[in-house]
């Protein structure tokens, strides 16, 4: 055996390693989400059982239904990333490309918002909510999802702006086009790649959040990621179900990331390479 | 289509918070002309063409185009059409697209687009070319491609800024000649930027000659090269650029090395002066200014020779057929109209 083949299996061994601690959750849900609630608690646990469906049409279509929560996480994270990308955009170009004054302290007030913990902030998101009447609605949730997702959409866009060259927007405006057409037809089509990161991201990061969304939902609007602990009371853990709510729940995280990957790798790899030269 | 595109800088001035970019520049440009600006890199000739373009505001002055005050007229209702060095293709869209979209902008029917997007690309021979992407394409068709962008609207003005700089020499050359063409064909006004006096001596019928944010002189690449009015632009146009010595004016005479050279020029007195002869005005007598050759640059039908004038090096093109050794004394001179004057501290000509 010479040097390279050990060093192959190696990174083999460490590679399996890793795939094994990330997978396992991911196994484990699908496998007890076909499993009936005796087989789940079943010690040792059981790799072979006759698989069923029940604990998806339960939670499905049972009493405690978890369909009217996938639809309060659709609308909330379609919001989110609609109204993030409506505003976020524009921003970002504004950041990459005018110059005024406070451009410099408002790219750095953009990140300062991520570097708050949430913990820290989440009272009085929660006090100001109630006092509008917002606590449960979706325009609270909304808006309280928009104060992390928009800096963090900014602040991924503005390198993607930053690398149309100058002179791509001069030419368009001595073409007769205005800004707006200009950022339109010439600018956006050239950022796509990072406009539809940017929208996975944003998406993601408002389908999966929990913290806020179990202060400030209710029982109107009550995300996914909320609604899984109906299936875990004091007196017993409903683990199949649990597991059934979980697949049901990272669907469109896995959807999403298989349609968009490609987009996702070119458009993480590119913002590596130039945002370490920036500024 | 003559008759559009006359060109008015009037005591422009562009300051960068201290620096002065342009400090004063006056020019006019005639319908139809061919104008060059030429200079070294910072001196100033693309923030005037970006001035004349609307890219940028001047601090000072007033830019007219066919008589009118277009100082704070936006870029884009300036009808000015430019080629960037860097071509500015627009990569998402393919060949034809590019060229259409200033016609889109203008809210020309799209019947009429078609036609006119074929004829552009057809005149710069892209037209196989339209349905393919910038990126598809080699650096020559790129550039000719924004070239077609620019000739499509018809605009009053036509800018072009070192747009050659990024092709390979024998396309430069190539290019630079179906560069005139198209311009003479089509009538139009062109302001074109380069820091190549070769390419600003062929191609511009008049030419404007930027040092340090002035221009030093306007007028026919002939003109220019004749009579160059300041050292500066002695020494930056020709190649190999003119010889320039201090020298002693004496009676009509000027002495360099202590060989007393008649000059043009019959003004009695004494002086100090810089003396600037061409290394081709130059030439090799029996009896003249010594000098011993240095160096020898064989370039095929001439040859350059580097000569040490007791200490004053001195460049001069020869034939082929008269080349001496290196090492070989030789003696030089030229004649009276071939000597230009110069102030050693205005450095203006004198």
């Amino acid at each position: 055996m010479n040097a390279k083949r050990i060093r192959f299996l190696a990174l083999l061994a460490i590679s399996l390693v890793f795939l094994l601690a990330w997978a396992f959750p991911v196994v484990w849900s699908v496998l007890n989400s076909f499993k009936t609630d005796r087989d789940a608690l079943a010690y040792p646990p059981k790799l072979f059982f006759s698989p069923t469906l029940d604990a998806y049409r339960d939670v499905l279509f049972g009493s405690g239904s978890i369909l009217p929560n996938l639809i309060s996480s659709m609308v909330i994270s379609v919001g989110t990333t609609v109204v993030t990308m409506l505003m976020a955009v524009p921003a970002a170009y504004a950041l990459a490309r005018l110059r005024f004054r406070a451009k410099k302290f408002a790219g750095f007030y953009v990140l300062a918002t991520q570097m708050l913990p949430p913990v820290g902030i989440i009272i009085p998101y929660f006090l100001v909510l109630r006092n509008i009447g917002w606590i449960d609605t979706y325009q609270g949730i909304i808006l309280i999802y928009l104060s992390f997702s928009l800096p963090f959409a900014i602040w991924l866009l503005v390198s993607y702006f930053e690398d149309i060259p100058f002179e791509m927007e001069e030419a368009a405006y001595l073409d007769g086009a205005s800004r707006l057409r200009t950022l339109w037809r010439i600018i956006i089509p050239q950022v796509r790649g990072g406009i539809a990161v940017t929208v996975v991201f944003v998406f993601l990061n408002a389908w999966n959040e929990f913290l806020f969304a179990v202060v400030l939902s209710g029982n109107t609007v009550r995300p996914v990621t909320v609604a899984m602990f109906n299936f875990v009371s004091v007196e017993q853990t409903l683990w199949a179900k649990l597991a059934a709510v979980s697949v049901l729940a990272m669907l469109p995280v896995v959807v999403l990331g298989v349609v968009a990957q490609k987009h996702i790798v070119k458009g993480l790899t590119v913002g590596a390479v130039k945002g370490g030269g920036r500024r | 289509m003559s008759g559009r595109g006359a060109v008015r800088f009037q005591d422009i001035v562009k300051l960068h918070g201290d620096f002065a970019a342009l400090k004063g520049v006056n020019f006019d440009i005639a319908p139809g002309e061919f104008f060059a600006l030429l200079g070294p890199s910072g001196s100033g000739k693309s923030t005037t063409l970006r001035i004349l373009a609307g890219l940028d505001a001047p601090t000072g002055g007033r830019v007219f185009i066919d008589g009118k005050d277009v100082t704070s007229v936006d870029a884009r209702d300036r009808d000015i059409a430019m080629v960037f060095q860097s071509y500015a293709l627009y990569p998402h869209m393919t060949v034809g697209e590019n060229i259409a979209f200033p016609l889109e902008m203008s809210n020309l029917p799209k019947a009429k687009i078609e036609p006119a997007v074929r004829e552009a690309a057809r005149k710069v021979k892209i037209d196989h070319l339209l349905d393919r992407k910038p990126g598809q394409l080699s650096g020559g068709q790129q550039q000719r491609c924004a070239l077609a962008r620019a000739i499509v609207r018809q605009a009053r003005l036509f800018l072009l800024d070192e747009p050659l700089s990024n092709l390979d020499a024998k396309l430069r050359l190539e290019t630079r000649a179906e560069l005139k063409k198209l311009q003479r064909s089509l009538g139009i006004t062109a302001v074109y930027v380069t820091h190549d006096q070769e390419e600003a001596m062929t191609l511009a019928d008049r030419m404007a000659v930027f040092m340090a944010g002035e221009i030093q002189q306007v007028g026919t690449p002939a003109e220019v090269f004749a009579l160059p009015n300041s050292i500066d632009i002695a020494g930056f146009i020709g190649n190999p650029p003119m010889n320039l010595v201090p020298a002693r004016y004496i009676d009509g005479n000027v002495v360099i090395s202590g060989h007393a050279l008649k000059t043009s020029t019959q003004a009695a007195g004494e002086r100090d002066v810089i003396a600037g002869i061409r290394p081709s005005a130059l030439r090799v007598v029996p009896d003249g200014l010594k000098a011993k050759v240095d160096l020898v640059e064989d370039l095929g039908d001439t040859a350059v020779l580097d000569l040490d004038c007791e200490g004053t090096l001195m460049r001069v093109r020869v034939n082929h057929e008269d080349v001496p050794r290196e090492g070989d004394m030789i003696s030089i001179t030229a004649r009276p109209q071939d000597i230009h004057l110069f102030d050693p501290v205005t450095r203006k000509r004198l």
